[in-house]
């Protein structure tokens, strides 16, 4: 085996050849387009089928656990915490808190949006504390939200629900 | 233990797509051999400068004792070392031509190709069998591997 | 300052041999790059078998860091890159724990050697995020849960965001407090050969820049890369053979949160912690503020670094901001942190960050970083890093002491 011969100077050295857009779109260089068409239908499982067919009627439902006494959204089929099934299901309010919220102005595809859209971490009543789900804020400007701001849910016509998150179109602030 | 949900109205499911798509380059030896065939219609291969094996589609790099690679050419002919004859597509719908696919062992290089069989008919083929590749003509090639249109019996 | 007892316990560390590091390599790391994900490999396991001094054949097992699938396309990626990972006809594998795998790939290679198992052992990362298109950061819209979070159209940085408000929120820090962080990277990335972004910025251009998802703006963002990087990792007897200046791993440890990251205050990354836990006991270092000289946690984006800082102990919750405004963290400070320039700085090729991370403590613990080395004396030092729905902490300590 040989003595290690440590005499690079300064390693790394940059090696790899860097493209730019133009380089594909001009064709200086071989490449291969591929668009595949995959389609999935994932199976919602025990807790979330319910929980989505209490959407529909206008609730949130959560779960509960006897052992370590919480109360959780989303629901699950056992605790993770505990590892054990959960105890019941409780239906909770539909308001709550906003923990954290962002204002985004990209889209999934790291594209602008024409207007900006309020996301928010929000906990809702009748959960253990700090149990948040993710969603959308509307009805009020980006300069008002604020962490601990009061939030309800904000419901499609009951014709319109499909057993779905987006049953809730967004929440908007309590007032008083 | 609290009962579950059994009838299947009330389960749920939930349908998506994965909406991506890929633009795959062909690499530094890649790039290189794919214009080489565009181009002028010739063949390479690399052999590695430590133990002589010769690769074949090329690569920058001997996988065995990770030394450099030098480009060579080769004429692109070879023998077929076994071939199947396809009847369905990819979707098992009937071909209205079958599809033979073999795999070639391209002459002077360690490696082998696997491509489409043309003007031949499955009842003739023999493992074996020299085959010389056809190219398209060269307006239409686009610098993939399609730029061969299939193996033919020398 | 020490560590608070958290939940991980009961754990052992046996193992039949310690573990040196000899030898590291990267490439360039670019928004795109001509050669394939195999060619990539190839041109880091080179280096990094140059700087150690041996070939190929000596290299016993080899482990691989990559990504999932969907930003190469390839199914069953390891297996692609196998060839031009020095793989062939040699016990092979692939971890992925996300964007943790630039330290959990050496953790996984740190498993072969001190197990006895193997005495040479190469750890291989490479990213090829140039392949998917539109963007790369399309491939992250399958991170979310498809029922309850794809229907809301979320992009990657909104759970960033979400977390850096609530961290602001609790310490009432400010935005130019967080922004010096991402102006200290790319400076210090002006001196690494392979950097992809690294430029001399104001904390304005920070605040200025595009809003993506505020408080996140475009300077506070890493960019999506292409590269890969490259560690030798040895046993003792082979370590002695090869050079007089071996890097020691002496500690690791790596932890995962729950999925149900709404269910989680945000504010402090408990699995960082909990990792760090592990790497530190293992390592004998109870005050880490005082006994790391050199670190580098992971830093996607510029509010992560202070994050991470708080988790690994090396600031009280809250302060990291201070040691940054007090320039302590600076590479002549007292704890110079991500002197590469991070991958605010380098770039950020997901699991081949590798190169900016462990890569980068070895060369910094081997006084072989050039214009990047710190200016203290330095013996201990850390890196981590950090992935999924922030669910992930990898963490390794090395030392250049044994």
């Amino acid at each position: 085996m040989a003595v290690g011969k440590k005499d690079i100077e300064c390693p790394p050295y940059a090696e790899g050849t860097p493209l730019s857009d133009a380089d594909i779109n001009d064709k200086k260089v071989t490449y291969v387009e591929d668009h595949p068409d995959i389609r999935y239908s994932w199976t919602a499982g025990q807790a979330i089928s319910k929980f989505l067919n209490g959407l529909k009627e206008g609730k949130i439902l959560g779960v509960k656990c006897n052992k370590c006494g919480r109360t959780m959204v989303p629901p699950r089929m056992f605790c993770e915490l505990c590892y054990k099934p959960i105890d019941g299901w409780v239906e909770l309010k539909d308001t709550g808190t906003v923990e954290t919220f962002s204002i985004s102005y990209i889209d999934p595809d790291a594209r602008p949006l024409p207007e900006p859209v309020i996301v928010a971490v929000i906990s809702i009543d009748g959960a253990s504390p700090h149990m948040g789900i993710m969603h959308i804020l509307g009805e009020i400007k980006p300069e008002d939200v604020y962490i601990g701001m009061k939030v309800k849910a904000v419901w499609k016509g009951e014709e319109e629900r499909e057993g779905a998150i987006t049953d809730i179109k967004y929440w908007k602030p309590l007032e008083g | 233990m609290i009962e579950k949900i059994v009838n299947p109205k009330e389960l749920r499911h939930w349908d998506g797509k994965i909406e991506l798509y890929w633009v795959y380059t062909s690499g530094r030896a890649g790039d290189e051999f794919f214009k080489k065939l565009m181009n002028e219609e010739k063949f390479l291969a690399a052999k590695c400068k430590k133990c002589g094996k010769v690769y074949f589609p090329p690569r920058i790099y001997c996988e065995k004792d990770f030394s450099e690679t030098e480009f060579v050419e080769v004429s692109g002919e070879g023998k077929v070392r076994a071939f199947t004859v396809a009847r369905l597509d990819a979707y098992e719908k009937p071909l209205e031509k079958p599809e033979i696919y073999a795999v070639i062992d391209i002459d002077n290089t360690d490696g082998c190709l696997i491509h489409l069989l043309g003007e031949v008919e499955p009842e003739d083929i023999k493992v074996g069998m020299k085959v010389k590749p056809v190219l398209k003509p060269k307006s239409e090639r686009e610098g993939k591997i399609t730029d061969i249109v299939y193996f033919k019996p020398i | 300052m020490v560590m608070e007892v958290e939940k991980i316990s009961g754990l052992k560390f046996h193992k039949k041999q310690d573990v040196a590091i000899v030898g590291a390599g990267m490439t360039t790391f670019k928004r795109r790059l001509n050669e394939t994900g195999r060619e990539l490999s190839y041109l880091a396991v080179k280096q990094a078998l140059e700087e150690a001094g041996i070939t190929i054949d000596n290299v016993e097992m080899v482990v691989m860091g990559s990504a999932p699938d969907t930003f190469d396309g390839f199914h069953m990626k390891g297996e692609y890159l196998l060839d031009g990972a020095g793989g062939s006809d040699r016990p092979y594998m692939r971890v992925f724990v996300g964007g943790g795998t630039g330290v959990f790939a050496p953790i996984a290679g740190y498993w072969h050697v001190a197990s006895g198992l193997a005495d040479i052992c190469l750890v291989v990362c490479e990213e090829k995020m140039s392949s998917t298109h539109p963007h790369p950061q399309s491939a992250f819209k399958y991170i979310w849960d498809p029922i309850l979070d794809r229907p809301l159209k979320p992009n990657l940085i909104w759970i960033f965001a979400l977390e850096m408000r609530r961290y602001m929120h609790v310490h009432n820090i400010k935005h130019e407090d967080i922004a010096l962080v991402s102006v200290k990277n790319k400076a210090n990335a002006l001196d690494h050969p392979c950097a992809q972004v690294a430029e001399r910025i104001t904390v304005e251009d920070v605040l200025n820049s595009e809003p993506m998802a505020l408080p996140v703006r475009r300077l506070d963002v890493s960019p999506p890369s292409d590269g890969a990087a490259a560690l030798i990792m040895v046993a003792p007897h082979i370590a002695r053979q090869l050079t007089d200046n071996p890097v020691w791993v002496t500690g690791v440890g790596w932890a995962l949160d729950t999925t149900w990251w709404t269910n989680r205050d945000l504010y402090f990354p408990r699995y960082v912690a909990e990792a760090a836990k592990m790497a530190y006991r293992q390592a004998h270092i109870t005050d880490p503020r005082k006994e790391i000289d050199v670190a580098e946690p992971y830093d996607p984006f510029d509010y992560k670094e202070l994050h991470h800082m708080e988790g690994l102990g090396l600031a009280k919750k809250g302060e990291a901001p201070i040691l940054t405004r007090e320039g302590v963290t600076q590479r002549d400070g007292d704890l110079p942190t991500c002197p590469s320039g991070g991958l605010l700085g380098v770039g950020n090729p997901i699991s081949a960050a590798m190169g900016v991370k462990a890569c980068e403590l070895y060369w910094q613990l081997a006084y072989r970083a050039g214009k990047r080395q710190v200016a203290k004396e330095v013996t201990t030092g850390v890196c981590q890093a950090w992935g999924d729905l922030m669910q992930v902490g990898t963490v390794m300590v090395m030392s250049n002491k044994r």
